[in-house]
C-alpha cells in the first residue's frame, strides 16, 4: 500500500544526492507500505510540503502558488536513518522555514537526528489511526496530502499522483475520455513544478522566468495509449522533465493503472520558453537552467520502438475530410490567463472527427503540435480528415489527420491520431440489468 | 450474526457493494457480498455496523486491506449508515479565471459524491443509481430540481468534504442533499439540494414513487427529516418565473459537445449551468462570482439538439417587466440577480429556467 500523505517536513541532504540513481529506473517504483519504516536507499522521498498550504487563511482568487512559507522542499539524506513519508507538521514560525532563494540544499544535521525521532513516533501512531472515517481535520497537513497531492520518488526525479477516475470524466463509452487523461498530466506536471518549490506567479513559470516575462508553452505532445480506465480505476501518474535540444524542455508521462500496474499511456512532450509580452520564443537564461536543470534526467516515456507507432503527417492518396464550424471557447474554458486550455483542444479537434470512428474505434495514439493560442473570443473550425490507406494499423485501424484553425485560416493546433477498435470488456455487459440478492 | 448475502453488479470494479437490510439497527449486522468484477482480486467483503470501512477477505477468508485507492474512492457512509461523506482535491484543470473552483467543477463533485453514495449502499452503477425494483420497471431517476449556493470558493490544491443524504419529497420524489466543507477547517463552503423525481426509461414520461420502492431506499435515509437548508423561507424553494422576452442577453446556437454527453448518451445536468452562464453579461463575469444557482428541469436534451440561451436581470420587488424604476433599484443592490430560460432553438419548447445570484469579488470595481 502506497502512503501518499506525505506532510510537510524537511530532511537535510546534500547536493550529490541529486543526482538520480541509474539503475532504479526500470524496478517497479518503490512502493513505501504502512507497516514498515522504509530504508533510507531504498526510498528516498521528498516530503511535501504543500499540505502545509491547507492552514492558510484562503482568500478568494488568491493565487494558490504564492507566499507559501515553504516553497522548497529539504531532500532527505540517505545517509541519516529512518525516512518516513509522515513528517510532522511544522508550524510557519519553525526554524526550518527557508525563503525560495537560499539555502535549498544545506543540511542540518542536528535537527534532522530529532525530526527522524519525531516521524518515527508520529508514523506508528498515525497508522493506528488510519481509516478513511477517521480522519478529522486535526491532522489537516496529513489528510490534505492523502487525497493524491502527490510525492517525488527516485531521489526526487520524479514526481508521482494517483488519481481516482470520477463519474463525470467518463465519456459516452464508459471509460476515461482522452481529454480526463491529459488532464491529469497537466495537473501532475503543476504539481511537480510546485513540491519542487519552482511555481513561479502563474501556472507554468519557475520564480526566475517570472522575472523575466517568461513563460512556457507547449509545442508538441505525443502520447500512446495502451489502455483506457473506467469509473472508479484509480491512475497512477509518473513525470519527469529532461531538456530538449538546448532551450526547451521535455516532460514525459507514464500513466499505470495503480492496481495492476499495467500501462494505461506514454506521454511525452515539449515545452518552449516564450516571452508574454512580446509573445516571441526565447532563449533559456542561465538562472532558469540553473533552477530546472537539476531535475533533468535522461529516461523516455517512449523509447525508439514505440515511436515508430506514433502518427505524424504522410501523403494522402484520397481521404474523407469533416468539418465542424462555429466552435467558440466557453467562459468554463479559460484558464486563469483568459487562454484556452490546451487539454480542451483535444475535445475541439475530436468534435469534427466522424460518429462512426468514435463509436467504434477507441485512440491509440495521438500527435499534437500547437501553432498559435487561442482566446476568449475566437472562433474556429475544426477539420478532420480520415485516411483510407490501407497501411493502418492492424486491418480495422483508422488514420486521421486534424487541424484546428481560426476562421482566419490561422492554425491553432494541427493533430495526427490512430485509432483502434474497441476491446469489449468482459465483465462490462449487464449493468443495467444489474444484479441483485 | 445475521448475514445476508448480496452480489454486486458487475460493472462495479473492485469496490465492494454491500446492502444493509432493514432490520439492520438492531444489532451487528455482517453483510457478505460477492464482488463479481474480473478485475477484482477480492472474492467476498463484509461489513460491521461499528465499522465504517468496508474490509474485504481474499478466498481463503483472510482479510485483505482495501487499498489506499479503494479508501479514496469509497469516501464513507457516516456510522449511521444514513449519510456518505467524500472528500476531493482541487484539481488545477478544474480552476478557473478566478483562480478558484469553477462552478460546474462543484456541480461535478456534487454529482460524483452522489453516485458513489448510491454505490455504496448497493444501488446500480451504471449511472442510473436504481434500485432493484426501479430497475425491475424499467425507472431511473431524473433531477427535477437543482439549487447550489456557494459561500467560498475553494482554489488549486484545496480539499473539500462533501456530505450527502437522501430522503423522501412528498408523494413523487426524493430529494438529495449537500453539505460542502473546507475539510482543513471544517468550515461550511457551500450547500446544496435537489429534487429527483422517477421516469420510465423508455416512454419518458414520470412516474409516482411506488411504495415498494420508497421501501428499497428509505432504509438509508435519515429517519427524521435532515435539510441543507433547513431555514424557513429560504432560497431553495422560491418560484422561479419564466422570463419576459424579449431578454436582455442571448446566446444562440449552444450545441451540445461529445465531452457533454454523459454515460447515457444524454445531456450532462452540469451541461446546462454552463450554458445558462453563457449568456450572463460579460460585465457582470468580469467583476461577481456566482453566489446561488437554482435550475428548474423541464425537459432534456438530446446530443443533436441546438440549444438558447436567454438571461434577463430580475429585481426584487419591482414589476415583472423589469420597468425602468428596477434599474434603480439595482445600482443600490449589492447583489445582482438573473433570471435565465434554456430552450430548444427550433421549437422554442422549454428545456429548464433558472435564477442566478452573484456577488461581488473582492477587489473589484463595478462597471456601470
Amino acid at each position: 500500500m502506497a502512503a501518499s500523505f506525505a506532510a510537510a517536513g524537511f530532511f537535510p541532504k546534500t547536493n550529490s544526492s541529486i543526482k538520480p540513481a541509474k539503475n532504479s529506473f526500470l524496478d517497479k517504483p518503490d512502493v513505501i507500505s504502512l507497516n514498515s519504516v522504509p530504508k533510507p536507499n531504498k526510498s528516498d522521498t521528498i516530503s511535501s510540503m504543500k499540505a502545509q498550504a491547507q492552514t492558510l487563511p484562503k482568500i478568494n482568487g488568491t493565487n494558490p502558488g504564492v507566499k507559501h512559507p515553504f516553497e522548497n522542499v529539504l531532500l532527505e539524506d540517505p545517509l541519516k536513518k529512518s525516512s518516513s513519508p509522515l513528517d510532522p507538521p511544522i508550524p510557519s514560525s519553525s526554524p526550518f522555514q527557508m525563503t525560495p532563494s537560499k539555502t535549498f540544499y544545506n543540511s542540518l544535521p542536528d535537527w534532522s537526528v530529532l525530526l527522524a525521532a519525531m516521524m518515527s513516533y508520529i508514523f506508528l501512531a498515525a497508522e493506528k489511526q488510519f481509516t478513511l472515517s477517521d480522519w478529522k481535520p486535526k491532522r489537516p497537513e496529513m489528510l490534505a496530502d492523502a487525497f493524491g497531492f502527490g510525492r517525488m520518488i527516485q531521489d526526487g526525479s520524479v514526481f508521482r499522483q494517483t488519481f481516482p477516475i470520477r463519474s463525470y470524466e467518463i465519456g459516452a463509452d464508459r471509460t476515461a475520455s482522452i481529454e480526463t487523461l491529459m488532464n491529469h498530466l497537466q495537473e501532475t506536471a503543476l504539481n511537480h513544478v510546485k513540491i519542487a518549490g519552482l511555481l513561479g506567479d502563474g501556472f507554468g513559470a519557475t520564480p526566475e522566468m517570472s522575472k523575466r516575462n517568461l513563460i512556457w508553452v507547449v509545442s508538441r505532445i505525443q502520447l500512446l495509449v495502451e489502455k483506457y480506465p473506467s469509473w472508479g480505476d484509480v491512475v497512477e501518474v509518473d513525470t519527469w522533465v529532461g531538456a530538449s535540444g538546448k532551450n526547451g524542455m521535455r516532460r514525459d508521462w507514464h500513466v499505470r493503472d495503480y492496481k495492476s500496474g499495467q500501462t494505461i499511456l506514454r506521454a511525452t512532450s515539449v515545452w518552449v520558453m516564450m516571452n508574454k509580452e512580446t509573445r516571441r520564443l526565447a532563449k533559456m537564461p542561465e538562472e532558469v537552467r540553473a533552477e530546472i536543470g537539476p531535475y533533468f534526467i535522461d529516461r523516455l516515456a517512449i523509447r525508439a520502438e514505440d515511436a515508430k507507432k506514433l502518427p505524424k503527417a504522410e501523403k494522402k492518396d484520397s481521404s474523407e475530410r469533416f468539418v465542424r464550424e462555429g466552435l467558440t471557447p466557453k467562459w468554463g474554458d479559460l484558464d486563469v490567463n483568459q487562454h484556452v486550455n490546451n487539454v480542451k483542444y483535444i475535445g475541439w479537434i475530436l468534435e469534427s472527427a466522424p460518429i462512426s470512428i468514435l463509436e467504434k474505434h477507441e485512440l491509440a495514439s495521438m500527435t499534437l503540435e500547437y501553432r498559435k493560442e487561442c482566446g476568449r473570443d475566437s472562433v474556429l473550425q475544426s477539420l478532420t480528415s480520415v485516411s483510407s490507406s490501407a497501411d493502418c494499423t492492424g486491418e480495422d485501424g483508422v488514420r486521421c489527420e486534424h487541424l484546428l484553425q481560426l476562421e482566419s485560416g490561422a492554425e491553432i493546433v494541427k493533430g495526427y491520431t490512430e485509432w483502434r477498435p474497441k476491446r469489449t470488456e468482459e465483465g462490462n455487459a449487464g449493468a443495467i440489468s444489474g444484479q441483485s440478492a | 450474526m445475521f448475514r445476508s448475502h448480496v452480489a454486486a453488479p458487475s460493472g462495479a470494479a473492485a469496490s465492494p457493494q454491500f446492502r444493509l437490510p432493514s432490520n439492520a439497527w438492531r444489532g451487528p449486522t455482517v453483510v457478505t457480498c460477492t464482488a463479481r468484477s474480473g478485475r477484482a482480486s477480492i472474492s467476498s467483503c463484509s461489513v460491521t455496523k461499528e465499522m465504517e470501512v468496508a474490509h474485504v477477505t481474499d478466498s481463503e477468508g483472510a482479510r485483505v486491506e482495501p487499498t489506499l485507492g479503494e479508501r479514496l474512492r469509497l469516501g464513507s457512509l457516516l456510522e449511521d449508515g444514513l449519510s456518505y461523506k467524500e472528500s476531493f482535491v482541487i484539481r488545477c484543470y478544474e480552476v478557473g479565471v478566478n483562480k478558484t473552483a469553477t462552478v460546474e467543477t462543484i456541480a461535478n463533485l456534487l454529482q460524483e459524491v452522489g453516485c458513489n453514495h448510491a454505490q455504496s449502499v448497493g444501488f446500480s452503477t451504471d449511472g442510473f443509481a436504481t434500485t432493484t425494483t426501479m430497475r425491475k420497471l424499467r425507472l431511473i431517476w431524473v433531477t427535477n430540481r437543482m439549487h447550489i449556493e456557494i459561500y467560498k470558493y475553494p482554489a488549486w490544491g484545496d480539499v473539500v468534504e462533501i456530505e450527502t443524504w437522501c430522503q423522501s419529497e412528498g408523494r413523487i420524489g426524493t430529494r438529495r442533499d449537500w453539505i460542502i466543507k473546507d475539510l482543513s477547517n471544517g468550515e461550511v463552503i457551500g450547500r446544496a439540494t435537489s429534487k429527483w423525481v422517477m421516469m420510465h426509461q423508455d416512454t419518458r414520461k414520470l412516474q409516482r414513487v411506488s411504495d415498494e420502492v420508497r421501501e428499497e431506499y428509505l432504509v438509508f435515509c435519515p429517519r427524521t427529516p435532515r435539510f441543507s437548508f433547513p431555514e424557513e423561507d429560504n432560497a431553495s424553494l422560491k418560484k422561479i418565473p419564466k422570463l419576459d422576452e424579449p431578454s436582455e442577453n442571448s446566446r444562440l446556437g449552444l450545441v451540445p459537445r461529445r465531452a457533454d454527453l454523459d454515460m447515457n448518451q444524454h445531456v450532462n445536468n452540469v451541461t446546462y449551468i454552463g450554458w445558462v452562464l453563457e449568456s450572463m453579461p460579460q460585465d457582470i463575469i468580469d467583476t461577481h462570482e456566482l453566489e446561488t444557482i437554482t435550475l428548474e428541469y423541464r425537459r432534456e436534451c438530446q446530443h443533436d439538439d441546438s440549444v438558447d440561451s436567454l438571461t434577463s436581470a430580475e429585481f426584487e420587488g419591482a414589476s415583472e417587466n423589469g420597468s425602468s424604476n428596477g434599474v434603480a433599484l439595482s445600482m443600490h443592490n449589492p447583489q445582482h440577480q438573473f433570471l435565465h430560460l434554456l430552450r430548444l432553438s427550433g421549437t422554442g419548447l422549454e428545456i429548464n429556467r433558472g435564477r442566478t445570484v452573484w456577488r461581488k469579488l473582492k477587489g473589484k470595481k463595478e462597471k456601470l
